[in-house]
């Protein structure tokens, strides 16, 4: 049986404008300005026991709502759901007991108390057996390392050691099904590969579910090995990591600064931009923003060092700096090919 | 059945204890804000007290009187600050997106965002309450005023009930933040504005506040009616003076229906998702 199984999922909201006035509040009430929005439509998605898989797209996307969706909080317009074996809709406080949910940018624990009141007090929230209450709480406290920071008061914690705080919060009751929404926003880089590390481990040891929204690419290479990207509500993408990044997230993108003296002797293109000549194979030149040059390469192309000392030794460089592939990026590039396979359709 | 009741009713004490604890943490700042409250409302039944300098009474109603009435009624009103504090905040528990949350979790979702906050500073209203109940005794010294077990059960059912319905309308205010959160002020025209024209007699008011306050938004059944009973007074509309004790009835009835209409809103926000 699958964890995750949905058809069909669609949302659609009704969006009211605000009226402004003294008695704009009680009017939009009583004769509202509606427009509709597809927030969701039709995705089916089905994820097995033991995966962990991403969800990615861009803001507005339709993420949180399928989310909210999958966890009984928001019910759908149209289409099937089943989670852990239960309908959302209609079994929402029986399956919450069986799922555990992280929000990156909101906390569940009670901001002014220590972080251990929080982790009592969700085992009657759970209603959890004392036993296995005590049992997971010293589980998580030995995986997540809670105890140096367990008797601070949670609005005094670290976002990393927050997080850990919310993640133990969330996994006290045992669920089968962990729900992470960015969980890793705004976290520094060790803090981010000790979540990381965690999450792989219970999915290993515990075979636990995972279904995790992000925007950090970084966080899908080390967790994810599916990948479901979606825009506009809709589904771009379902499948393999590695099928995603050989297509689409290979390239990486190369800034230069080039010396300004030098930038009026390089030749023009048809648009009049200043071109680089004679790139090796695999690099494009994208952008050109006098001084500074963009330059797209595929990893397998050529290797960072190579293209910088090609460029060291061909152009007079003030600096260099790369930047790695966003999913904003990834997702337009999914679109280019699509309209790319319209374009060989038509012909 | 009742294993869940008990269960709920222990979570509720332990989610409670919470915020107390939370709020010991600043303990001056609690201190100040209960001496702070209890000199506000000091300073209303004060207003009220000082009508009376000029008027021996009101519609024959005694300063005594009219002082137990705002005592009584008083009481009820904090206690509704105290306990229905978190569903008087839920606007912001909405606003920040907080409510999903409580949606997340195996219990009802009524109970988190009645113990979302606990307003331990509204201790300071009840406090001016029972003051302002000694003073009324006291005025009332040349009355005789005789107390039997009745008037005190019928006077104490009276303020729970009270407190319950001001809490259903906090109920119900909390609701129309399902559809918008700019009208809270209506909740407070009914909470805030109740309490100040039930702080006087009923039946200064015109006919159709008065069946308002009896028979839609029952507030009168928790305060005027039970005072007019331990004071011997008669009641508007020829109504029994045994209403004393339908109180709680009453009380339970409006309740019902704020829980309802509660439920309604809360499937509602599980549609719209805002």
């Amino acid at each position: 049986m699958a964890m995750i199984e949905a058809t069909g999922l669609s949302k659609t909201f009704r969006v009211t404008k605000r009226r402004s006035g003294v008695f704009g509040g009680l009017r939009s009430i009583v004769d509202p300005e509606v427009r509709l929005v597809e927030a969701v439509q039709a995705l089916s998605l089905q994820v097995e026991p033991g995966e962990i898989v991403g969800l990615v797209g861009p803001n507005g996307a339709g993420k949180s709502t399928t989310i909210k969706m999958l966890t009984g909080i928001l019910v759908p317009s149209a289409g099937e759901v089943r989670v852990a074996g239960f309908n959302p809709l209609h079994q929402r406080r029986a399956m919450s007991a069986h799922i555990g949910v992280v929000f990156g940018q909101r906390t569940q624990l009670w901001w002014d108390l220590p972080l251990i009141d929080s982790l009592r007090l969700l085992r009657y929230l759970y209603r959890v057996p004392e036993e296995r209450h005590t049992a997971n709480l010293a589980r998580m406290r030995a995986l997540l390392d809670l105890d140096e920071f367990i008797d601070t008061p949670v609005r005094q914690l670290s976002l990393g050691q927050r997080m850990r705080g919310d993640l133990a919060a969330a996994l006290l009751h045992d669920p089968q099904l962990l729900y992470l929404d960015e969980p890793t926003i705004g976290l520094d880089v060790v803090a981010k590969a000790r979540i990381r590390e965690f999450l792989l481990r219970i999915n290993a040891e515990q075979g636990m579910t995972i279904l995790i929204t992000t925007h950090d690419m970084d966080d899908v290479e080390a967790l994810c090995s599916r990948l479901l990207i979606i825009d506009h509500g809709r589904k771009l993408y379902d499948g393999g990591l590695s099928e995603i990044r050989d297509r689409f997230g290979g390239e990486r993108t190369l800034i230069a600064i080039l010396d300004p003296a030098e930038i009026n002797a390089l030749p023009r293109n048809a648009t009049g931009e200043p071109c680089l000549m004679n790139l090796p194979e695999g690099v494009r030149q994208i952008r050109f923003d006098s001084p500074r040059v963009w330059l797209s390469f595929g990893k397998e192309a050529l290797p960072a060092h190579e293209l910088v000392a090609w460029l060291g030794a061909r152009h007079r460089l003030k600096d260099v700096t790369f930047q790695e592939p966003e999913i904003e990026d990834v997702i337009r590039r999914i679109y280019e090919e699509d309209l790319l396979l319209q374009e060989v359709g038509v012909v | 059945m009742i294993q869940n009741v008990l269960a709920d009713l222990s979570l509720y004490g332990r989610l409670v204890a919470m915020q107390l604890r939370a709020q010991m943490q600043y303990k001056m700042d609690l201190l100040i804000d209960v001496m702070t409250y209890f000199l506000v409302t000091a300073l209303e039944f004060a207003t009220l007290l000082l009508y009376f300098v000029p008027f021996p009474t009101l519609l024959g109603w005694h300063v005594g009187e009219v002082a137990m009435l705002s005592a009584v009624v008083s009481i009820g009103f904090g206690l509704a600050e105290l306990f229905g504090g978190g569903i008087d905040n839920f606007s912001v528990v909405i606003r920040q997106g907080d409510f999903d949350r409580a949606l997340l979790r195996p219990v009802a979702a009524l109970l988190q965002v009645s113990t979302n906050e606990f307003r331990l500073r509204r201790l300071g209203r009840i406090t001016q309450g029972f003051c302002a109940f000694a003073r009324a005794l006291f005025l009332l010294r040349g009355f005789h005023l005789i107390w039997t077990p009745l008037k005190i059960l019928a006077l104490c059912l009276g303020i729970v009930s009270s407190a319950l319905i001001f809490v259903s309308i906090l109920l119900l205010g909390a609701t129309i933040c399902f559809w918008t959160i700019e009208t809270t002020e209506l909740t407070n025209i009914l909470t805030y504005g109740g309490r100040e024209m039930l702080s006087y007699p009923l039946t200064i008011y015109n006919q159709v506040l008065q069946r308002t306050f009896l028979f839609i938004v029952p507030l009168a059944f928790g305060t005027y009616i039970p005072v007019c009973y331990v004071l011997g007074r008669a009641l508007p509309f020829g109504l029994p003076d045994w209403l004393a004790f339908l109180s709680p009835l009453i009380a339970l009835l409006f309740a019902l229906v704020a829980l309802v209409v509660w439920q309604f809103g809360v499937r509602r926000y599980q549609s719209t998702g805002s």
